[in-house]
């Protein structure tokens, strides 16, 4: 379970002073899929960023699993990132002169899982987004689809239990993209994480269980679907 | 990261930038090549000028001369005081001057000295000719052999001591006297000739009959043939051509000592350098003490005498070989501080390059640690590579010229470079943590980046 409390962001000082973030507060309980949506500038990367450690809110707090994030240790709060979040982006990521394996195994030999385990996981995960048969080829050689799904078993290999997705269908045509999304939806009912996809795509948002809209750095309105999944819907239906 | 992690990727990342690699290793090569030549020819110096001292003299000899001036320059700016004890000598660059000689008073003050063994005088004897029957007539210089001196020899054995009316002649002997080899000459017969010097006396008694214009005034008045005396020696033993360095004493001829003190007292009876010596060496009871050595050369400074050690000699044989050294030395170092910038250059491409790789990698919980460590280990193998580069193209280049360079110095059988293993692997070593501390700079920037910043989508 995430539970943000209270989010205040501000940059700048003064006369200069911008607030992103304006006393954001919610919950997303585990194994759900939320989307966090706003146009460009509403402060939704600031927010998934503080969410997953990688920035510091000016005060409240984020609390994962009962860990506040931000009284952690730099060191601790590595490892916590490297065991338990994971990332997606719009622009892939893919270190693309790399095998796929090579690219795969990153999140491994971070969280330093010992030598004898990895070619398990990292063909497991492969497998998932059915791209073991390219485990030797270089990332380069990927088609826009391929690579995304390349960075999804990069994020789902270590097991976390949080995955970002920051626009992951952003790069892709539509049909692509509603195969990356199905995949990501897919491995939420399999693996049980707790997904956070940040979008501007209001139709890729209504098939999340709960959707959370910015504005100008404050939530204008949340919304939570009972639903369990919505993998079969069609983006636009 | 696990090291092992650590440095795979630090090779993938160097092995996705081939040229670039290469091209800053390279700069670190031509230090390492350098520095490893440097290394070898300190090495060949070293063992050279050791076999030159072991072969010529007895480490716990001391060298006894009247005064410093035998070993040093001798001044020749300010007038030198006459001794009529001593004769004079013009030297090769047209300078009248005396060496002062030890007699055998001196000899004796010597032996009384508190920790000489024993002493031997240096003999020399310039013989009128070496030949055998029926051959030419060759000019040559006899020495009185020193048991300590090991030569290299060709053929026959050196029996301590030397055998009366033997004699160790010197290889570039043999074709002039007829021998097809140095085994063919062992035990063969040569005719030494001395030639009495003319006393003071009968040097003036001539010149006077040769005024007076009275010739056949007599026997005694006549100008005095020179005496000439013959004795035959046997070959024991051929010595090897020495090397360049030494290349005076190529054709040094060695008897003992009792025979070339005879054969020295019958060329200078009556003249000034009778029973005189330039120089002598005192052996050092329990010499290979170097603190005997000191006590016992300080007691002989003492008492007036110059004194030479072979620790002197051989300090005095690497000066030379250390300045030069010096220099190669300091072109290495240069060559190795301009690569330092090339790699920090590199480095900074590198972490520019990977800007995004560093950010997912630290996004993933990568530590600042490692992320810093992964750019230092590239660096530490840009430095490993370039060393090693450098070090075989030396070795590789050294090895291949060695017999050339010997042949051309006329080195006497030693290598002029010397490789040691372990000196390399400390030189490559040396390199890497250099390189590494190059690499500090870069690594501190890449550990520092934000993922945030990194991450952001162009």
């Amino acid at each position: 379970m995430i539970t943000v409390e209270s989010l205040n962001k501000t940059y700048g000082k003064k006369d200069n002073i911008f607030q992103a973030l304006k006393d954001i507060s919610f919950v997303i309980p585990d194994r759900q899929t939320t989307a966090i949506i706003g146009k460009s500038g509403s402060g939704k990367s600031t927010l998934m960023h503080i969410m997953s450690g990688l920035d510091h809110p000016t005060s409240g707090t984020v609390t994962v699993n009962g860990t506040n994030l931000f009284t952690m240790k730099s060191k601790e709060m590595d490892k916590f990132r490297a065991n338990e979040m994971s990332f997606i982006f719009q622009a892939f990521f893919v270190e693309a002169n790399q095998t796929c394996y090579e690219n795969v195994m990153l999140p491994l030999e971070i969280a330093r899982v010992p030598i004898s385990k990895r070619r398990k996981m990292v063909m497991t995960a492969l497998k998932a987004v059915e791209l073991e048969s390219k485990a030797q080829n270089f990332a380069a050689t990927l088609s826009g689809g391929q690579k995304q799904r390349l960075a999804i078993a990069r994020a789902i290999v270590n097991k976390p239990s949080i995955v970002f997705a920051d626009e992951p269908t952003g790069n892709l045509d539509s049909t692509t993209g509603e195969k990356v999304i199905k995949l990501l939806f897919g491995l939420n009912h399999v693996l049980g994480c707790t997904i956070v996809l940040v979008t501007h795509d209001h139709d890729l948002a209504a098939r999340c269980q709960q959707q959370i809209s910015l504005k100008d750095g404050e939530i204008i309105s949340m919304h939570t679907t009972p639903v369990a999944h919505h993998t079969n819907r069609k983006v636009g239906a | 990261m696990l090291l092992i992690d650590i440095v795979r990727r630090a090779l993938r990342s160097l092995l996705n930038a081939k040229t670039r690699t290469i091209l800053t290793a390279f700069a670190i090569a031509v230090g390492a090549f350098a520095l490893t030549l440097t290394l070898g020819a300190s090495n060949g110096a070293k063992l050279y000028v050791n076999k030159i001292i072991s072969d010529n003299f007895d480490p716990t000899s001391l060298i006894v001369a009247s005064g410093r001036s035998v070993f040093d320059r001798t001044d020749t700016s300010t007038p030198q005081e006459y001794d009529d004890r001593y004769g004079s000598v013009t030297t090769q660059l047209g300078t009248t001057t005396q060496v002062k000689r030890l007699n055998d008073a001196d000899i004796e003050r010597i032996k009384g000295v508190e920790g000489v063994a024993n002493v031997r005088e240096a003999t020399s004897v310039g013989l009128k000719y070496i030949t055998r029957p029926g051959l030419r007539k060759y000019v040559a210089t006899l020495q009185s052999y020193n048991p300590a001196q090991r030569p290299d020899i060709l053929a026959g054995t050196i029996a301590d001591p030397l055998k009366a009316k033997t004699i160790i002649l010197p290889e570039a002997f043999l074709s002039s006297l007829g021998f097809s080899s140095a085994q063919d000459a062992i035990g063969k017969q040569v005719t030494l000739a001395v030639q009495k010097q003319l006393s003071q006396a009968a040097l003036q008694s001539s010149v006077a009959s040769a005024l007076s214009g009275q010739p056949g005034g007599g026997a005694a008045t006549q100008a005095p043939a020179a005496e000439l005396k013959e004795e035959s020696y046997t070959i024991a033993a051929v010595s090897k051509k020495p090397s360049s360095i030494q290349s005076a004493t190529a054709l040094y001829l060695y008897a003992n000592a009792d025979d070339t003190k005879a054969l020295n007292d019958y060329t200078t009876e009556g003249t000034s350098n009778y029973h005189t010596y330039s120089f002598a060496y005192a052996q050092v009871a329990d010499g290979a003490n170097q603190t005997n050595m000191d006590a016992t050369q300080k007691r002989l400074e003492k008492l007036g005498y110059g004194v030479q050690s072979i620790i002197q000699t051989q300090q005095f044989l690497t000066q030379l070989v250390t300045v030069l050294q010096g220099i190669v030395t300091a072109f290495g170092l240069i060559a190795v501080v301009a690569s330092v910038f090339g790699i920090v250059n590199t480095m900074y491409i590198s972490v520019l390059q990977r800007t995004r790789e560093i950010g997912l990698m630290k996004a993933l919980g990568m530590r600042r640690k490692d992320v810093g460590r992964l750019f230092r280990f590239e660096a530490a193998l840009i430095g490993f590579l370039g060393g090693a580069l450098g070090a075989a193209a030396a070795v590789g280049l050294g090895t291949a010229l060695n017999p050339w360079i010997a042949a051309q110095l006329s080195l006497g059988g030693q290598n002029l470079l010397v490789f040691q293993a372990d000196q390399i692997v400390l030189l490559v070593l040396a390199l890497m943590a250099v390189a590494t501390i190059a690499g500090l700079m870069p690594a501190r920037k890449a550990s520092r980046l934000n993922p945030i910043e990194a991450l952001r989508t162009e």
